[in-house]
């Protein structure tokens, strides 16, 4: 694999809060809609006339104005994003849409909508847990935000139109999915590092302005030309993790990232979504059968068990768990994970990270143990 | 700084007898444990948490110290209810010992009695302990991170996580928790499903609860809840024994809302833990039980008195005061401290301010409905978690209704709800030209900023900001 290939394109796009692709689709006419969690679905912000751009803080160095409002106890991701918010970083999108997913988030979205003032602000009341009352809920809920984004951008939101957009993210999610596939070989052509780029850079720009080139990615990959060796394979679980540099870090060590459990990782973001049920439905029934984030409540066990199954899909050998410093749920939670993963016999290493990169190589001397204590 | 930095009161020998008398009554709230028999007794007191508790009486002191005549009387009064209302909680866990329901602090624990469970609210051990030895919670607090908890979680699910871990709980047919009231809170009921063995019910609370639409939602959790609770409880529903709690709440909250009303005169007739503390243990703890509506009666006729007489319950006030976020637990005697230091009249506090519905007991529908709205709007609930213009109308309101001088925040750093806000509560206090002090505290571990500190800081604030002459 090239990694040049994936460099020159993709990269570009994930140096950059706002990435030149954006200020394309936006002089066609067409709305930026920034998000921050995965609950915020993806082909509703893909309606004819609007898309959805993941946020994300790169080159952020620190956060002093935003510490000034969040404090300095809220996670670094949300403080990255307040940040860049004060600089105006992302003063050309055209609104946001928010998940009442956790307390940083929430907050996040209060400071942005008194310090900024965006002309559209949303936020989705996201249920704690699944069930048919809370299915409905959601239901309504993105169905309020289609309205929401009908008034405000005049796209077309009705279930015809969603049924559509869902065909073509399908389109993109099985293009992905053929590329993360390809990260069960013995020495998968991908690497973890460059996968995250993928995605990060895929949720950061229009996604048919991506659509071609990585076509053209898998299409080079399909000729099959394997990777380099690596000493371990490593499943990442935890918190929001868009860097493709932390992976990388890993990755340089020895051990190679061959899927990510997280909420910006390959599971559960790639599976397809049903195509033949009322869309809105649809969305809400997915995103609640999404528990990959602790905020999900009653899930503690089924997120061990789905880790425990994807180890044994993608054959990893062992499985790194980093959490966001602050948060919560992830912080609570990652120690009775650690017990039940060590019980099934998987070997873990329980990593806390801020949302930039830093300590490199702390980092690496930490994964340079653990691999070593699995005798790799 | 405790009780030896005030000034001791100069006490008639009715005074004295009014401290001895609720002294004693406090004793006895605790004391009736033993009828429990010698095998339980071994059982309770195997926990450490209650044998702290059992110096519980000691809180009368700070009641009682530097103050007289009836506000002395009152205060006294008010903390020996709030001991003997924790002595309920340990009593019918004690009685009905396959029957206990362990709760979060934001579920609706009249439902428990309706269905003739014994409901323990699992936080109520970090609350009231650290009130009795400032630096209780620490021990636990530190069991929970040496186990894998964040440093920065907030201490007190970190202090119920530490009892539970340290097998400190009493055995429950159940665990009842929620979403609420914020991230860590919720996340604790992980490792206390784990460690007290307990099959646990999870309640979800949307977020934007101002609707109809959110209510109907939350009753269907609550019908769920009962559900479960049936199936895996000895617990039956009786609408008419719920009715009676129900209809016992409304009366304990009909004299809260008085007493609001009337403390909003200048010098207001009551204040400190009267108000607060009283408040926190009746209407959140154990909500619709004879002792809160007790209680609150009492309290109402004792400030009725007080007004009767004339002048207020401090013998000079000079500044009325809210206590924002969750009092200082470590720190009781704050706010004794600043009325004997400054004047300061503390009014209302977060945990204790609400906009409750009375509960409408015409049918069960409307009972849950009641309760719900009661629960989705509850302090914490509506504050921490809620809009953040939620945290701030109300806060601005009271502001407005009480008449008050400034705002004292107690920054938990631990609350990184309340913390995200206070850059923002800076500028809007700013703009109303609304005093703001901003203490920084840890809710449970005196480690992180010491009473020493936090009266400092009230001192700098006061001595600065509102150019306060020491009444001493």
């Amino acid at each position: 694999m090239n990694q040049a290939v994936i460099s020159d394109f993709f990269r570009q796009i994930i140096d950059q809060p706002v990435n030149n692709l954006v200020d394309q689709a936006q002089e066609q006419g067409k709305k930026a809609i920034a998000y921050t969690c995965s609950y915020v679905p993806q082909p509703l912000l893909s309606l004819d006339g609007v898309f959805p751009i993941r946020v994300r803080a790169p080159g952020v160095v620190g956060t002093p104005m935003a510490d000034t409002y969040l404090s300095s106890v809220i996670c670094s991701y949300t403080r990255s994003v307040l940040e860049l918010a004060l600089e105006w970083a992302f003063d050309s999108l055209d609104g946001w849409v928010f998940a009442a997913s956790c307390d940083h988030l929430r907050r996040l979205y209060d400071n942005l909508d008194y310090l900024n003032k965006p002309a559209f602000n949303h936020m989705i009341d996201m249920p704690h847990r699944g069930g048919a009352a809370a299915e409905k809920w959601l239901t309504e809920e993105y169905k309020s935000l289609g309205a929401a984004l009908a008034e405000s951008f005049g796209v077309d939101a009705s279930p015809q139109a969603l049924s559509r957009s869902i065909e073509e993210h399908n389109a993109y999610l099985s293009v992905m999915r053929e590329i993360s596939e390809m990260r069960k070989q013995d020495n998968p052509p991908v690497t973890g590092a460059m996968f995250q780029t993928l995605l990060a850079a895929s949720t950061s720009a229009p996604k048919d302005m991506v659509m071609d080139e990585l076509k053209a990615l898998l299409a080079r990959l399909r000729e099959g030309k394997e990777g380099k060796p690596y000493r371990a394979r490593v499943l990442l679980a935890g918190s929001h993790c868009d860097d493709p540099g932390y992976i990388d870090v890993i990755e340089k060590t020895g051990g190679l990232v061959v899927a990510e459990r997280t909420c910006t990782g390959s599971i559960p973001a790639l599976a397809p979504i049903p195509e033949n049920g009322a869309p809105y439905e649809t969305l809400a029934e997915r995103a609640l059968a999404n528990i990959s984030c602790p905020r999900m409540m009653e899930s503690f066990q089924a997120r061990v068990d789905e880790i425990l199954e994807a180890v044994e899909e993608y054959r990893a050998d062992g499985v790194v768990l980093q959490t966001m410093k602050f948060c919560d749920t992830w912080g609570v939670e990652s120690s009775p994970m650690v017990q039940e993963l060590r019980k099934a016999g998987v070997p873990i290493l329980k990593l806390e990270r801020e949302y930039t990169m830093s300590s490199e190589g702390q980092l690496q001397t930490r994964i340079q143990a653990f691999l070593e204590s699995m005798g790799k | 700084m405790r009780l030896q930095d005030l000034k001791k009161a100069d006490a008639s020998w009715k005074d004295k007898a009014v401290y001895a008398r609720y002294r004693v009554e406090s004793i006895g709230s605790l004391a009736r444990l033993l009828r429990h028999g010698p095998g339980k007794m071994r059982e309770i007191f195997s926990w450490d948490w209650l044998r702290t508790l059992a110096g519980a009486s000691n809180l009368l002191d700070m009641a009682v110290y530097t103050r007289t005549g009836r506000y002395r009387e009152a205060s006294a009064y008010a903390l020996a209810e709030v001991i003997g209302g924790i002595g309920d909680l340990i009593d019918s866990i004690c009685a009905s010992p396959d029957r206990v329901i362990i709760h979060e602090d934001l579920v609706p624990s009249e439902i428990f009695r309706g269905m003739g469970l014994a409901p323990f609210m699992a936080e109520v051990i970090g609350i009231a302990v650290p009130l009795v030895k400032a630096d209780w919670a620490e021990k636990y607090i530190d069991i929970a991170e040496n186990e894998g908890t964040p440093p920065d979680t907030c201490s007190l699910p970190k202090c119920t996580m530490g009892v539970a871990l340290d097998g400190q709980f009493p055995k429950s047919a159940a665990i009842v928790t929620s979403n609420m009231p914020c991230d860590g809170g919720m996340a604790s009921y992980t490792i206390l499903e784990r460690e007290l063995k307990s099959p646990c019910f999870r309640l979800d609370i949307p977020y934007n609860f101002y609707n109809d639409r959110a209510i109907d939602y939350f009753v269907s959790e609550l019908k769920r809840m009962i559900a479960w609770l049936e199936e895996h409880t000895p617990g039956r529903m009786d609408w008419d024994r719920l009715k009676e709690v129900c209809i016992e709440r409304n009366k304990a909250m009909e004299h809260e809302l008085e007493i609001w009303e009337l403390i909003r005169q200048k010098p207001a007739p009551m204040a400190g833990e009267a108000i607060w503390l009283a408040q926190l243990i009746h209407m959140v703890a154990t909500p619709g039980s004879p002792r809160a509506t007790r209680t609150m009666k009492n309290i109402l006729r004792r400030t009725k008195k007080i007004m009767e007489n004339g002048g207020g319950a401090l013998p000079e006030e000079r500044y009325r005061a809210v206590l924002w976020n969750p009092p200082t637990l470590v720190f009781p005697e704050l706010f004794v401290w600043a009325e004997q230091q400054y004047g300061v009249a503390l009014l209302a506090d977060m945990l204790t301010y609400h906009r409750h519905p009375f509960i409408d007991v015409s049918s069960p529908d409307s009972m849950l409905r009641s309760l719900a709205q009661i629960i989705v709007e509850g302090p914490m609930a509506r504050h921490t978690r809620g809009p953040a213009e939620n945290f701030f109308d109300d806060l601005f309101y009271l502001y407005e209704y009480f008449s008050l001088d400034m705002i004292w925040m107690a920054g938990h750093i631990g609350c990184k709800n309340t913390m995200a806000l206070n850059g923002m509560f800076r500028e809007r206090c700013r703009e109303r030209e609304i005093p703001l002090f901003i203490m920084n505290y840890d809710l449970s571990d005196t480690r992180v900023v010491s009473p020493v500190d936090m009266k400092k800081q009230a001192e700098a604030f006061m001595e600065t900001v509102m150019q306060a002459e020491p009444l001493l």
